[in-house]
C-alpha cells in the first residue's frame, strides 16, 4: 500500500525484511521484484506522487564549476518515480566490452560480465516500456529494413545498432497501483532517510533514521537495506552517515563519491551523405511492437580494443540550434521558444554567449521564410508528442540537403578526482548538502575524436559520404553544455577490492553486510548507454541475489572481501 | 460414465464434446436450446435449459451433467435453477458447474477460492453468483457439485479474446494500453478448460462440500502484453499506445450508436457484424483490474497440464489469420514479452 509517512507514530520502529531507500525505477523494479518473491518491502520515497517545491529544495547544492555541471536540484526529481518524471525515455543495454578491464580506460572492468546481467535485460526493457529486448535493427525492425545509409558498409564502423525509447514512462504513475497492491510492499511518502546508523562494529546496519517535513520521526530496522536514491543522493547519505564510520559508510580508502561519472556529449563536424536524401535513415522507426527506435554509429568493439578507444556512439544529427546559420524555421523557432522549455530540456538552447538583437532578428526571419516545414513540425509535433501516449521522442527534421552533425555521447574515464563530497551547508532536514566537482579529461576528447576520425575515414572509403570536424573546436563543441545532464554515475562504484570501490558484484557495500546500493551509483564505468535500462537490470539481479541471501533460515552472510 | 453437456454448441461446449468423444470412458449426449447443429452433432439434443421437466426428462440416465450455459443473465441463473430441479427429479448425482471469475466483483490481488463472492459489478457476475448459491443448495439437498471458475478462456475459435479482440488491433481501436491495460488477463486455454471439466467428473467429493476451483493458466501475462503479443503475430503491427481517455470515448461515445447499428440490423435479419464491435465499457474496468486468479487448486487437485501462454497466442492468431484472411506482416518470432 501506499500512504504518508506522517501516518507513522513518532519514534516509532518499522521492522521489514527489506528497506528501499528511494521510490525512482531502481527502487520500484527492486520493491516489485521482492515482493513477486514473498518479501516484505518498505519503501521509503521522500517526495510525493506529485512535485513538491519544499521536497525538491533538499536536493539543492553547489557546483564546482557551473559550466561544467548542473546544479544539483536539476536532472532530478525527489517524488515517487523519481527522475523518471522527466525522464527522455533513451534505452539501450551496456555493451560487453563495457565490462571488460581495459588497459586504455584506467580504472575499468566490472566484477560481473555482460552475461551475468543480460537475463535481466528482456524484464528490465518491459518495465521501461521499451518493447522486446532487441537492439539490432535487422532484428528488431525486420530483415528487409533500410540501412542508415544505403550503400555504406564498414567492418570498423557498426551502423544496425539502435536505441529504444520508453513512452517515457514515468515510474511513479505507471507503477503506483502496483505498489499500492503488491503483498508486503508499505510504500511511506514524504518519507527521508535522514541517516543510516551501524553496529558500534561497522559491520551491519542497525537502523535507518526517517524524518518528514512536518517533523515526524522514526527508524526501520530492516534484515537488508538498499539505497537506491539515484547516484547523487546515495553518496551523500553514505557520507553523511558518520557516527560509526567518521569518513561515512564504506568510504575507509575514501572512494564514495569519487570517479563521478556523466557522459561526454555535443553536436560535432558536418557529415556530408552523397546520394539521394532517401538513402538515409537519421530520424525514428517504428518497432512492431510500437517502439520508437533510432539507428546509431559506433565503432565497432574489436576496433575499440585495437585502437585503445573509450565506448562512444554517434547519431545523425542536425546542426547547432543557437546558430541561426542553419536557416531552419523549426531550429529557430525552438529557439524562441526556449523560455516555454524546462531547464533541463532548454539546456541545450543557452550556449552561454547572449544572443544578439541580429540573432533574435536571424532566427525570426528563419521562421518567416521556412512556414511549411515549421508548420508541418508544429502539426507532428501536437499528434506525435503533445497529445500521444508514446511520445515522439525528439525533433527530427526533414533531411532535404543529406547534411547532418554527428551527436555523440561518449563514455569519459573514470577519474578520482571527479568527485562529489559534502558542503558546509545544510538542508531543512539537517542533511549535509551536496558539492559537485565533476571533471573531465583530454583521454575523453582525444577518445571522441579519434573515434571520428575511424568514422571518417570509413565513409571515405566506402564512397558514401565524408566527414568533416574541426579538432581545435573539438572540445568547445562536447564541453559547450558540461557534463551531459542527468547521467549520475560511479559514486559508489562497483568492484573485487575494497580500496578501490565502495561494492562487490552483489551490490553490497563491502565492509557493512546487509546494506545494498541499487542504481547507476554503482557503475564503475559508464558507457556510451544512457544509465536508466541498466540501472533496473541489475536492480532486478539485485532483487535476485537478496531473496537468495533472505530466504528463511539463510543469516546475511559477509561476502569475503580481496584485500 | 454418461455425461450431459448443457450449453454444447458454445465455443467452450463444443470443444469439450469433441474432447469427450475422444475420452474412452464418456459417453457424452449434449443439449443445446437452438443452435444450428453440424452433421458431427448426432449426439446432441435440442432442450431448453430453462424448462426443468424437458431436462429432467433429457437427464434421465445421466451419471453427470457439465452445465456450459451461456447467455443472458435468465439463462445463467434460471438456468441453474432449472438444472438443479431436473437434477434431482431425473436423478443426475453430479453437476460440473462452469462459473466464471467475475463472481469475485471487483476484487484486486492474488485472489484464491476462498475470496468471498461480490456480485456488484453487473449483470453476469451477478446471475453467475446466483447460479452458484442455486448449486449450494443442490449440494445441500444430497447432490455432488464441482464449480469451476476461469478467467478468461480463449484459444482458436474464440470470438470474444481472440476474434473481436484481433479486430480491435486490427483497427487500432485496442492496443498497448498503459495503466489502462495493467491487470492480469487470466487468460486460460479452452483446452485446459475442458480438462478440468473432464477431471471434474471423477473428483471424489465428501458430503455437503462443494470444491471450488479457479482456472487462469499460471503464465498468463497482463492484458497489455496479451494484446501486444496478439496484435504481433497477426500482424497488426505497428502497435499503439492507447490513453484511458481514449479508449473511454471509444466506449461511451462510439459504443452506443454502433451498438443500436447493431440491434437494427438484426431486427432486419442483417448481419451485425457488418458494423465495427462496440467496445463495452465494462472490459475497460476489467482491463485495468489488478486481479489474478490464483489457480494452484487446480494444478494440484484436478491435474490441469496448462497450454504454454506462446502456444495459447499463436494458435489462437492462426486460427485469427485463416478465419480474417487478410495479408500482413507477421513477424517469424512473436513477442513473448512478459
Amino acid at each position: 500500500m501506499i500512504s504518508s509517512a506522517n501516518s507513522i507514530p513518532n519514534e516509532a520502529c518499522l521492522e521489514p525484511d527489506v528497506c528501499v531507500v528511494g521510490g525512482g525505477p531502481a527502487g520500484i523494479a527492486l520493491t516489485l521484484a521482492l515482493s513477486e518473491r514473498g518479501f516484505s518491502v518498505l519503501l521509503l520515497e521522500s517526495g510525493f506522487l506529485k512535485a513538491d517545491d519544499k521536497t525538491q529544495s533538499l536536493y539543492a547544492g553547489e557546483v564546482a564549476n557551473k559550466q561544467l555541471h548542473s546544479p544539483p536540484d536539476k536532472y532530478r526529481q525527489r517524488r515517487l518515480g523519481g527522475s523518471s518524471a522527466i525522464w527522455g525515455g533513451r534505452c539501450m543495454p551496456f555493451d560487453p566490452i563495457d565490462f571488460e578491464a581495459r588497459s586504455h580506460v584506467p580504472h575499468s572492468g566490472w566484477p560481473l560480465s555482460y552475461e551475468d546481467l543480460l537475463p535481466y535485460y528482456p524484464k528490465a526493457n518491459a518495465l521501461a516500456e521499451a518493447g522486446r529486448f532487441s537492439y539490432n535493427a535487422e532484428d528488431a525492425l525486420g530483415p528487409q529494413v533500410a540501412p542508415l545509409i544505403r550503400g555504406f558498409d564498414s567492418s570498423r564502423v557498426r551502423t544496425s545498432g539502435l536505441e529504444r525509447f520508453s513512452c517515457p514512462t514515468h515510474f511513479g504513475n505507471r507503477y503506483a497501483k502496483r505498489l499500492q497492491l503488491a503483498p508486503g510492499v508499505d510504500v511511506l511518502l514524504g518519507a527521508n532517510c535522514t541517516g543510516i546508523r551501524l553496529q558500534p562494529d561497522g559491520r551491519a546496519v542497525r537502523l535507518i533514521e526517517v524524518a518528514t517535513l512536518s517533523g515526524k520521526r522514526f527508524s526501520v530496522k530492516p534484515r537488508a537495506t538498499v539505497l537506491a536514491a539515484g547516484g547523487l543522493e546515495t553518496a551523500r547519505l553514505l557520507l553523511a552517515s558518520r557516527d560509526v564510520a567518521p569518513a561515512g559508510i564504506g568510504n575507509h580508502h575514501d572512494v564514495v563519491g569519487r570517479y563521478y561519472m556523466c557522459h561526454i556529449a555535443g553536436n560535432v563536424g558536418m557529415l556530408s551523405i552523397h546520394g539521394a536524401p532517401d538513402s538515409v535513415r537519421h530520424g525514428y522507426e517504428l518497432a512492431p511492437e510500437g517502439v520508437y527506435c533510432r539507428r546509431r554509429l559506433s565503432v565497432t568493439h574489436s576496433e575499440q580494443r585495437r585502437l585503445g578507444l573509450a565506448n562512444a556512439v554517434g547519431r545523425l544529427h542536425f546542426p547547432r540550434i543557437t546558430d541561426p546559420a542553419h536557416r531552419s524555421g523549426v531550429l529557430s523557432g525552438l529557439f524562441l521558444a526556449r523560455k516555454l522549455i524546462s531547464y533541463e530540456y532548454s539546456k541545450r538552447l543557452n550556449d552561454g554567449t547572449p544572443p544578439t538583437l541580429g540573432t533574435y532578428a536571424r532566427h525570426a526571419l528563419n521562421v518567416v521564410t521556412d512556414p511549411i516545414d515549421t508548420t508541418a513540425f508544429l502539426t507532428h509535433w501536437l499528434a506525435r508528442r503533445t497529445f500521444a501516449s508514446r511520445k515522439f521522442p525528439s525533433v527530427i527534421l526533414r533531411n532535404r540537403t543529406n547534411r547532418f552533425s554527428l551527436e555523440m555521447h561518449g563514455e569519459q574515464v573514470p577519474q578520482a578526482r571527479s568527485r562529489v563530497t559534502l558542503s558546509d551547508k545544510v538542508d531543512a532536514m539537517g542533511m549535509p548538502q551536496l558539492r559537485v566537482d565533476w571533471h573531465y579529461c583530454q583521454a575523453d576528447i582525444e577518445s571522441v575524436a579519434r573515434s571520428l576520425d575511424v568514422f571518417a575515414q570509413e565513409f571515405d572509403r566506402s564512397g558514401t559520404a565524408s566527414l568533416e570536424y574541426n579538432r581545435s573546436t573539438l572540445e568547445e563543441d562536447l564541453m559547450r553544455f558540461g557534463a551531459y545532464g542527468g547521467h549520475h554515475i560511479g559514486t559508489a562504484r562497483m568492484g573485487r577490492d575494497e580500496r578501490s570501490s565502495v561494492v562487490n558484484a552483489d551490490c553490497q557495500v563491502h565492509s557493512v553486510h546487509n546494506l545494498f546500493i541499487a542504481g547507476s551509483a554503482v557503475f564503475p564505468t559508464s558507457s556510451q548507454a544512457n544509465p536508466t535500462l541498466t540501472l533496473i537490470a541489475l536492480s532486478l539481479r539485485l532483487g535476485d541475489t537478496l531473496s537468495r541471501r533472505l530466504r528463511p533460515g539463510h543469516a546475511l552472510q559477509l561476502e569475503e572481501v580481496t584485500a | 460414465m454418461k455425461v450431459f453437456v448443457l450449453g454444447a454448441t458454445g465455443y467452450i461446449g463444443r470443444r469439450l464434446m469433441d474432447m469427450l468423444r475422444a475420452t474412452p470412458w464418456i459417453e457424452p449426449t449434449g443439449a443445446s436450446r437452438g443452435h444450428t447443429l453440424t452433421p458431427t452433432e448426432a449426439d446432441t439434443l435440442r432442450v431448453d435449459a430453462r424448462d426443468p421437466v424437458a431436462l429432467a426428462g433429457a437427464l434421465r440416465g445421466s451419471d453427470a451433467v457439465i452445465n456450459c450455459v451461456a447467455g443472458s443473465a435468465a439463462a445463467i441463473s434460471e438456468g441453474s435453477l432449472s438444472l438443479v430441479q431436473a437434477c434431482q427429479a431425473a436423478p443426475c448425482a453430479r453437476i460440473v458447474h462452469l462459473s466464471t471469475m467475475s463472481v469475485y466483483g471487483p476484487a484486486q490481488g492474488l485472489v484464491d477460492e476462498e475470496t468471498p463472492l461480490d456480485p456488484s459489478l453487473g449483470w453476469y457476475g451477478r446471475a453467475k453468483c446466483e447460479a452458484e448459491g442455486h448449486l449450494s443448495r443442490f449440494v445441500h439437498s444430497g447432490g455432488e457439485a464441482v464449480i469451476l471458475r476461469p478467467g478468461c478462456v480463449f484459444g482458436p475459435g474464440s470470438e470474444l479474446w481472440v476474434g473481436r479482440t484481433g479486430r480491435w488491433l486490427r483497427s487500432a481501436r485496442l492496443g498497448d494500453l498503459g495503466v489502462a491495460g495493467d491487470g492480469w488477463s487470466n487468460l486460460v486455454h479452452v483446452d485446459d478448460v475442458c480438462r478440468a471439466l473432464i477431471a471434474a467428473l471423477r473428483l471424489p467429493v465428501a458430503p455437503q462440500h462443494t470444491p471450488v476451483f479457479n482456472l487462469a493458466a499460471p503464465d498468463s501475462p497482463r492484458w497489455n502484453e496479451y494484446f501486444t503479443d496478439l496484435a504481433v503475430a497477426i500482424g497488426a503491427t505497428p502497435v499503439p499506445r492507447l490513453s484511458r481517455r481514449k479508449l473511454q470515448l471509444d466506449a461511451w461515445m462510439t459504443g452506443p450508436p454502433l451498438k443500436l447499428a447493431q440491434l437494427l440490423l438484426m431486427r432486419l435479419g442483417m448481419n451485425p457484424k457488418a458494423v465495427p464491435d462496440p467496445m463495452p465499457p465494462g472490459l475497460l474496468r476489467l482491463w485495468e483490474q489488478h486481479i489474478q486468479l490464483d489457480a494452484s487448486a487446480a494444478t494440484k487437485t484436478l491435474g490441469v497440464a496448462w497450454t504454454p501462454y506462446p502456444d495459447g497466442v499463436q494458435s489462437s492468431a492462426n486460427w485469427f489469420l485463416q478465419k480474417y484472411r487478410r495479408a500482413g506482416t507477421v513477424m517469424e518470432k512473436p513477442l513473448w514479452t512478459h
